[in-house]
Order: C-alpha cells, then sequence, then structure tokens
C-alpha cells in the first residue's frame, strides 16, 4: 500500500510519514500543490492525505484537477480551518474523508486504513474476538456462553469496535461513528460508555479484551 | 419631562408673558392715556374753580383693575393654551428626526453594526448628528472586525504549532521502549494539547458565529427524538456520580433546526448538569411544547449558582468560581456555544438559581410543526 502525504509544514509532514509507515504503509511525501499534481500522475497510489493550505496550488485545487482528470484515488483532506463549509465543499468536491487540524494521529491512521480498505471490508454477520461474539442481525452479544445486554448505544460502539478488532481507536472516530458527532464534544461521554461496556463484556471473564491506551485510543484484541 | 414638554411650556409661558404685555401697551394707548387726558382736561378745568384739591387726581380708577383682568383672562389664557398646543405640534415636528434617529440607534447592536442611521438630507443639524454618529459606528464597526480578525488569526495561528506538539507527544506515546512515567507524562501532556486545541476551536467557532460566517443546516427537526437520546447519554454519564436522572415530560415537537448543534445543545447542558451536581444528586429534563414553543428544562440539585455568577455564566471563559472550577474538565466556553446555538435558532435560553437552590436551564425554541 502506497500512501502520498501533501504537507508543507515539515514537521507535520514527518510525523504523518513515520505515524503511517509504523502501519506497514510506504510513503511519499511532497510540500507543494503541483509537485503533488505531477507525483499522482506519475505513480498509482493507494491513498492520497491532501492539507488545504499549501502554497501555490491548495488542496482544494489538486483535487478538483485530479478528479478533472479522472483520477479515483481515494483522499483524506486535512485542514488547519475545520470549518462545516468547507468540510462539505471538500467531500463535494470528491475527497472521501476531511480532518480538522490539529488532528490524533490514531484518527488519521484509521481514517487512512477505511480508506485502503473500503471494499474488503468484513462482510461476516457475526462478528467473533476469542470467546466473544456478536450478532449483527440479531443483535446479540454472547460471550463464554451468556447472553449480554447491550443498550442500542452499547451495542453500536461494540459492534465498532469488533469490526476495528485488533486496531487502535480514537476518541473522534468513536464519536463519529457510533454517536454520529462531527466535532468534539468536550465531554468524556466515551470514556464512561467503554467503562460501562468493559463492565458487561469483561468483569465476570478472562482474558480482559477491551484496553485502554492511555492517551491514546482503546483497543479490542485478544492478548496474545 | 420630555424636551419636547419643556419646550412647549416654556413656549406658552413666553407667549402667554408677550401677549399679556402686547395686551397692556394697547390698553395703556386706547384705554388710559384718552381717559387720563380726558381727565387732565377736567382736572385742568376743575383747577380753576377748587384750586384746594389739587391731588385728588393721583389716584388709581378701580376700573382700571377689572380691565387688566380682564386681558389676562380673555387674552392671555387662550393665547397660552392655543400656544401649549401649537408648541406641542412644531416641538414634535421639528423632534421627529431626533425620535426617528434614536429609534434607529437603538436597533444596532453588536451584531448588525453595520448598519447605518438614515440620513434627511436637509443640511441641518440633525442630519450632522446622523453623521457623526455613522462615523461613531464605523469606528466601533472597524474595532470590532479587527477583534474578530485578530481572534480568527490568532486561533488560526496557533494550529498549526498546536498540530505538530498534538503529533510529535503522539509520536513520542508510540514508543514501545518508553519508560511508564515518561509515558504517563507525555499522556497527560497529550491531555492538556488537546484541551488547548478545544479551546481553540471553541474559540474559532464563536468568532466566526459573531460575524456570521456560520451556516447551519436547518431542517425539521424532531426534539423529542434527541432528548430522548440525550437522556439516554445522560443517565450514563450521571451514573457514576450516582446521580439519578429523570425524563419527566417528553412531547412530540418539530422544529427547525440544525441536528447537531442541537445535539450539542442537549449535551452541553445535560454535561453541566452532572459536573455542577453532588454525588448521589439528581437531575431532571423535561419537554413540553408551550403555545408556539418547545420549552426544554433541565435541573441539577448542584450547590446553585450566586446573582453575580448568575449573570454572567454565558460570558466566553467566565469561571465562576476557581477553585471549585479548576477541578473540571472544560473549555470554559460550554454556555458561550450553548447561547450562540440558541439564538441562532431565535430561541431563548435562561439559568434560574440561588445557592442552595435548583439550578433550572430553560430553553425554549420556536415549533415548527407545519413540517411534520
Amino acid at each position: 500500500m502506497r500512501i502520498l502525504v501533501v504537507e508543507d509544514e515539515k514537521k507535520t509532514a514527518s510525523f504523518v510519514r513515520k505515524a503511517l509507515q509504523a502501519e506497514g504503509f510506504a510513503v511519499d511525501v511532497c510540500h507543494g500543490g503541483d509537485e503533488a499534481l505531477a507525483a499522482a500522475a506519475a505513480t498509482p497510489f493507494d491513498v492520497l492525505v491532501l492539507d488545504i493550505m499549501l502554497p501555490g496550488r491548495d488542496g482544494l485545487s489538486v483535487l478538483r484537477q485530479l478528479r478533472e482528470r479522472q483520477n479515483r484515488t481515494p483522499v483524506l483532506l486535512l485542514s488547519a480551518r475545520g470549518e462545516v463549509n468547507e468540510r462539505v465543499e471538500g467531500l463535494n468536491m470528491g475527497a472521501d474523508d476531511y480532518l480538522p487540524k490539529p488532528f490524533d494521529l490514531v484518527e488519521l491512521v484509521a481514517r487512512v486504513r477505511a480508506l485502503t480498505r473500503r471494499t474488503a471490508d468484513n462482510k461476516s454477520t457475526v462478528l467473533r474476538v476469542a470467546d466473544l461474539t456478536l450478532d449483527t442481525l440479531t443483535r446479540q452479544a454472547r460471550r463464554g456462553g451468556a447472553d449480554i445486554e447491550l443498550t442500542a448505544r452499547e451495542y453500536r460502539l461494540l459492534e465498532f469496535l469488533m469490526r476495528s478488532a485488533g486496531r487502535l481507536c480514537g476518541r473522534m472516530m468513536i464519536l463519529e461513528k457510533v454517536w454520529d458527532y462531527g466535532f468534539d464534544p468536550g465531554t468524556n461521554l466515551v470514556d464512561v460508555y467503554i467503562k460501562r461496556l468493559r463492565e458487561k463484556i469483561d468483569a465476570d471473564f478472562e482474558p480482559k479484551l477491551l484496553q485502554t491506551v492511555r492517551g491514546m485510543g482503546y483497543l479490542l484484541k485478544e492478548p496474545s | 419631562m420630555t424636551i419636547r414638554t419643556r419646550l412647549s411650556s416654556w413656549y406658552a409661558a413666553i407667549m402667554f408673558i408677550a401677549l399679556l404685555a402686547m395686551g397692556a401697551l394697547l390698553y395703556n394707548e386706547l384705554v388710559i392715556q384718552p381717559r387720563r387726558d380726558a381727565r387732565r382736561h377736567q382736572r385742568a378745568q376743575h383747577a380753576e374753580h377748587h384750586p384746594q384739591h389739587r391731588d385728588h387726581w393721583l389716584r388709581m380708577d378701580p376700573d382700571i383693575y377689572e380691565d387688566v383682568t380682564g386681558i389676562v383672562m380673555w387674552c392671555g389664557v387662550p393665547a397660552a393654551l392655543l400656544a401649549i398646543a401649537g408648541g406641542w405640534w412644531l416641538m414634535k415636528k421639528s423632534l421627529a428626526p431626533i425620535a426617528a434617529l434614536t429609534a434607529a440607534a437603538e436597533k444596532i447592536t453588536a451584531q448588525n453594526l453595520a448598519e447605518r442611521l438614515p440620513r434627511a438630507r436637509s443640511g441641518d443639524e440633525l442630519d450632522r448628528l446622523t453623521d457623526v454618529f455613522n462615523s461613531m459606528l464605523q469606528r466601533l464597526e472597524a474595532s470590532f472586525s479587527h477583534i474578530r480578525e485578530f481572534t480568527l488569526h490568532a486561533s488560526h495561528e496557533l494550529k498549526t504549532p498546536l498540530t505538530v506538539l498534538c503529533g510529535e507527544t503522539e509520536t513520542a506515546l508510540r514508543d514501545e521502549s518508553l519508560a511508564p512515567s515518561e509515558r504517563e507524562r507525555a499522556a497527560s501532556q497529550l491531555d492538556e494539547l488537546r484541551r488547548l486545541a478545544r479551546i481553540v476551536d471553541g474559540l474559532t467557532l464563536l468568532t466566526k458565529a459573531d460575524a456570521g460566517q456560520v451556516t447551519l443546516s436547518l431542517e425539521a427537526t424532531p426534539v423529542d427524538e434527541l432528548v430522548r437520546d440525550n437522556f439516554a447519554d445522560a443517565q450514563i454519564l450521571a451514573e457514576p456520580l450516582r446521580i439519578r436522572v429523570e425524563l419527566t415530560a417528553c412531547e412530540p415537537a418539530v422544529i427547525r433546526g440544525d441536528r447537531h448543534r442541537l445535539r450539542q445543545l442537549l449535551l452541553n447542558l445535560a454535561d453541566n448538569a452532572v459536573k455542577y451536581n453532588q454525588s448521589g444528586g439528581k437531575i431532571s429534563m423535561s419537554l413540553r411544547r408551550v403555545n408556539n414553543l418547545a420549552e426544554f428544562k433541565i435541573s441539577n440539585t448542584g450547590p446553585g449558582i450566586s446573582a453575580d455568577v448568575l449573570a454572567r455564566v454565558f460570558d466566553r471563559f467566565y469561571r465562576g468560581d476557581p477553585a471549585h472550577e479548576s477541578a473540571l474538565e472544560g473549555c470554559g466556553l460550554g454556555l458561550s456555544i450553548a447561547k450562540w446555538i440558541v439564538s441562532a435558532h431565535d430561541g431563548t435560553i435562561q439559568i434560574q438559581s440561588a445557592p442552595g437552590q435548583l439550578t433550572i436551564v430553560t430553553v425554549r425554541l420556536p415549533l415548527n410543526d407545519a413540517a411534520r
């Protein structure tokens, strides 16, 4: 998987590259709009991470040019302005996702990953992590042979975590997918829900599956 | 007393005195002088016959007193009344531009500083006053937009270093070889950086809202659904503090609103009701239709808010009680944002509280049932 990161701020470009490389992606970096267009024309990338504010040709213009040239590479837009209108404008222009700055690297990585495996999503109706199962048709969770009662919100949270099993999930991503919040409401809602969910799926069982990674997010996986 | 009343009375008094003086002069010319001449004539004749009664003519004739009272009654009083009415009308006419100016100036607030007062174009003093007023507004508008631009630029400028700081701290956290104490320090720094990022975001949002640059996506929104959702979230938020949450009423109500912003508003109010509550306390919510408004109430059994704090709770970055507040997470902009969301929906928000009493927040939003 090869990713092109277009970002003029050198330090930002550097840690974005490191984080994506740590996930096993091959990463190219360029610092300007025209340079990005040339690179995208020369090499087929799997995902473009595109900052909107660039010297010379800006990110939105790069995106427009790409789409005019029938280049369908998934694009994740980054922006320091974080305006709702800008998000809508970007998505209308053919961007696949939008992330306002400052962002969490966990979020960025998760979004890039989501863009690379759009088509290869888990289609199975029963999700499984160790002995925890979730039937997405009957909405029934079971562990160790016992049924677990979940509220609607807890179900959505568990489903999201199980679909991303083994990968770190950031707070913003959870708020977006489970609560449908496009912004940080500034509460500890996610932490409180995670705690409750943990009591239901982990308290009476071993091994513990739902982990909190301090400062980064949550992880549902079978300990190796 | 208005200028109009005052000037009218002065005008009436002057008319009264002027007419009185004129009446007196006329009376003197037409009545007293001829009489005096006649008497002098008589006296001249009389003196010739009775030289011992020389000083008799000096005494006033009682007729004169009656005549003076008559002048006051029949000339002064009607003139004064007429002057009051005329003066009233005259003043009303001449002060009308000032009244219009006042009404126009009253409508100007921080939100519509770009508006200007209408000029009569008569070139008079009032036109000059309007000009002065308008140029003052212009300066006011300029300094307001200056502050807005400054805040906006400042928050943009802060975002780049914040992005770098967050990213690099997170990169450091990913290092497996990090010692637990260092990991904790980095994680705690990251928490604060994220809080800073939320403050900057909130500031940007409010500044843009002030400048009218935030567009809401308005559509028919069932508030009762949002309230029920929010009730579920509030219960979860309140659970760790053993706070009981109840929903006493949830009547169906549709308003024209921005779903996301309304959810942000409700969550913010629920979150405050938990944060400012005491453990083992209670939160009560209700949604009712009152006339053509959707009325959402949320109360909490916290320590209550004193009157001087209450007057400022919607102010940006206002912290009521620093000692209490420092223990709480938050960006200090929650209620300012809540207030903006409510007014962007043409609604009102008010908080009722006193130390030791229930704190009740009431939000009223106009219903839009036609859209149902």
